[in-house]
């Protein structure tokens, strides 16, 4: 503690250096902290749970997925056809519709992509919004947004960010004109807004409305079914309370004759987003082993830097300080500790910046991958701001403090007379 | 060893390397200072007299022969060893004062003190009496860079003496200040010596500063050439 006010002291003997190489390590914490949130939500996402289990049935061979609706009765049942038979605890099905306001001419400022659904579903089922508590206001004007959604099957829920650059508020209707479904144009009228972040560029419609749809296009056609009419269950997903009952409905399922044509596979939602994942794998790859450890590296080089030009400059100092009984280990615990200052509170300073910025003011990392829009910054973020600071702080300074550890006092005054 | 004998150095050489060739810079030299003594080294530039302060004051190894400073022989003690004894042992001066910058003259004379097991109201105490000896009371917080020449040598010259060591050595203490501030600085050394009993040690080319000394010493080429009493 004693030397605690010299190590002050010394950052400051050069502000502007001082300011800089904090200015350096604060930016780059910055980038290493929304990197590691990314990575450590998409973990977390794919690290399979214990217990609560949500699996996720899909098409075997085919991707995307494409399910025949008269799946759904039994798929939800879990195929359960015997009394031993395990039943899951929930369901949902989900069926992925996308069109433009403008048939023409389609840009990101007029599509709309849509899951179909169960409106009730959105409630139990839906990550993000099962897990709103049941007092907030979030869940309550969700709630009441369900039963119109249930009443009124021709309406849509749009995400906050969606609905504003569609520039459409509660009440204004409009028709989508569908690209992945040919000819079934719907018209919907907005009747809420999504209350979570995760789903602020998505929307949820009834899937009895898109149904009857395809029904009507047969009528209109002479009895032709539209191409998409026996693909219209993209997911079904199962709620089970632990692994042993997971594991029994993926074997009902799996073992049943009615899912031939086409074959489906039963797989955690931990394992289907991991599936999903290896889409971005040379992404995540590229962000996990060169683009956060060059970071680090360069953090440190940054921080060596500056204390070798500063040790380089006060080599007279460090041997006054040997001639007044600074031992070797002191000396280089006053480098290493002007280091590790500037690196830890830079570091804390960025990280626990970056989590209240990037949380409570923007709302989020948007990096759309998979199902997930944005990324929250975790509260461990403040760890890593001191633990990145200081670890590259030291990496970065052990060999100038070695350097000035090992001034020769003789050697240094020889040149300075 | 003799009670009175402060400094001992017995058949003391040292030589550097320069490349392949080996530069002997001091020959088999052998002085004794009594406690007490106000000794000046003189010679010219190569002689060995820098050479054989910094080995009298531990910040190098002779190559042969011993230094004894009272009862300890530090030419073989460690570098750490070394560090420590200078703490409690040694006050350095230094011609260019090298106080640190960015401390004001209170933090510069308290550094030493650091190092030492006091509490910070000893350390205050000691600081306010080193820079009260030295007279500088009233320029507590003013860094070198408000100083005078003469005022940051003063500093110095406290930083070197609050720890009470027995002897202090002084590396041409007055050959960056004028003539005024050098008989000041001068005055301050030999007040050192008779009322607080301090062993010094002086190189300095300086005649005015030499004409203090008890006793001074020419070197010459590694050499005790000359000795005289004042």
């Amino acid at each position: 503690m004693k030397f605690l006010r010299l190590i002050y002291q010394n950052l400051w003997r050069n502000k502007l250096r001082s300011l800089l190489t904090s200015a350096g390590t604060m930016v780059l914490v910055f980038v290493v902290t929304l990197v590691w949130s990314i990575l450590g939500f998409l973990a977390n996402a794919t690290t399979e749970k214990p217990a609560n289990i949500k699996a996720i049935v899909s098409e075997r061979w085919r991707i995307p997925s494409m399910m025949p609706y008269a799946y759904a009765a039994s798929l939800k049942e879990g195929a359960a056809t015997e009394p031993e038979h395990v039943k899951p605890t929930d369901n949902m099905t989900w069926t992925f519709y996308g069109g433009s306001l403008d048939p023409k001419k389609r840009t990101f400022e007029n599509i709309v992509f849509a899951f179909c659904l169960e409106p009730k579903k959105l409630l139990t089922m839906m990550d993000g919004l099962d897990e709103l508590p049941p007092d907030s206001s979030e869940r309550k004007s969700l709630e009441v947004a369900v039963a119109k959604l249930e009443k009124n099957r021709q309406g849509i829920l749009l995400g906050q960010q969606r609905a504003e650059t569609l520039k459409k508020k509660v009440g204004d209707r409009f028709i989508i004109h569908s690209f992945n479904y040919k000819e079934i144009d719907l018209e919907v009228e907005v009747l809420g807004i999504l209350p979570t972040r995760r789903y602020d560029q998505s929307a949820a419609m009834n899937i009895d409305y898109l149904l009857g749809a395809i029904d009507s296009y047969k009528q209109k056609h002479n009895g032709k079914a539209h191409d998409m009419a026996a693909k219209t269950m993209n997911l079904v997903w199962l709620r089970v309370p632990d692994t042993k009952s997971f594991t029994q409905v993926a074997a009902q399922i799996e073992a049943s004759p009615q899912y031939a044509m086409p074959a489906v596979k039963v797989q955690t939602a931990s394992a289907g987003i991991s599936t999903f994942l290896e889409a971005y794998a040379d992404l995540l790859w590229g962000m996990r082993w060169l683009l956060a450890p060059a970071i680090l590296v360069t953090l440190a080089i940054v921080i060596a830097n500056a204390i070798s030009i500063s040790v380089r400059e006060r080599q007279t100092e460090f041997a006054v300080l040997k001639v007044l009984g600074f031992r070797p280990g002191q000396i280089m615990v006053l480098v290493l500790g002007e280091a590790l200052l500037i690196g830890i509170v830079s570091g804390i300073v960025s990280a626990g910046g970056s989590w209240f910025v990037v949380n409570q003011l923007a709302g989020g990392i948007p990096f759309p991958i998979a199902f997930f829009p944005k990324f929250m910054i975790p509260a461990d973020a403040w760890w890593w701001g001191l633990a990145v600071g200081g670890g590259t702080a030291f990496l970065g300074s052990f060999i100038p403090s070695w350097t000035a550890c090992r001034v020769k006092v003789s050697e240094v005054f020889a040149r300075v007379g | 060893m003799s009670a009175e004998i402060c400094v001992k150095v017995d058949h003391v050489s040292k030589s550097f390397r320069r490349g392949s060739e080996s530069i002997e810079v001091l020959s088999g030299l052998s002085l004794q200072v009594p406690r007490g003594e106000y000794l000046g080294l003189m010679g010219p530039s190569g002689s060995g007299k820098t050479t054989l302060l910094n080995l009298i004051a531990g910040l190098d190894q002779p190559t042969a022969g011993s230094v004894w400073v009272g009862d300890t022989e530090i030419s073989h003690l460690s570098e750490s060893q070394l560090a420590a004894w200078r703490t409690r042992n040694l006050g350095f001066v230094f011609q260019f004062y090298h106080l640190l910058p960015v401390l004001t003259a209170y933090a510069n004379v308290e550094l030493p003190l650091l190092l030492l097991p006091l509490s910070a109201a000893q350390r205050k105490q000691q600081v306010l009496t080193a820079l009260d000896i030295v007279g500088l009371s009233d320029r507590l917080h003013h860094r070198p860079g408000q100083l005078s020449g003469g005022q940051c040598q003063r500093v110095g010259i406290a930083r070197a003496i609050v720890t009470d060591p027995a002897i202090i050595v002084a590396d041409e203490p007055t050959g960056d200040l004028d003539a005024k501030s050098a008989e000041e600085i001068l005055n301050l050394l030999c007040e050192l010596r008779t009322q607080l009993k301090k062993t010094i040690v002086m190189v300095t080319h300086d005649p005015r500063a030499a004409s203090r000394a008890d006793r001074l010493l020419h070197l010459e080429k590694g050499k005790l050439v000359e000795q005289v009493e004042n």
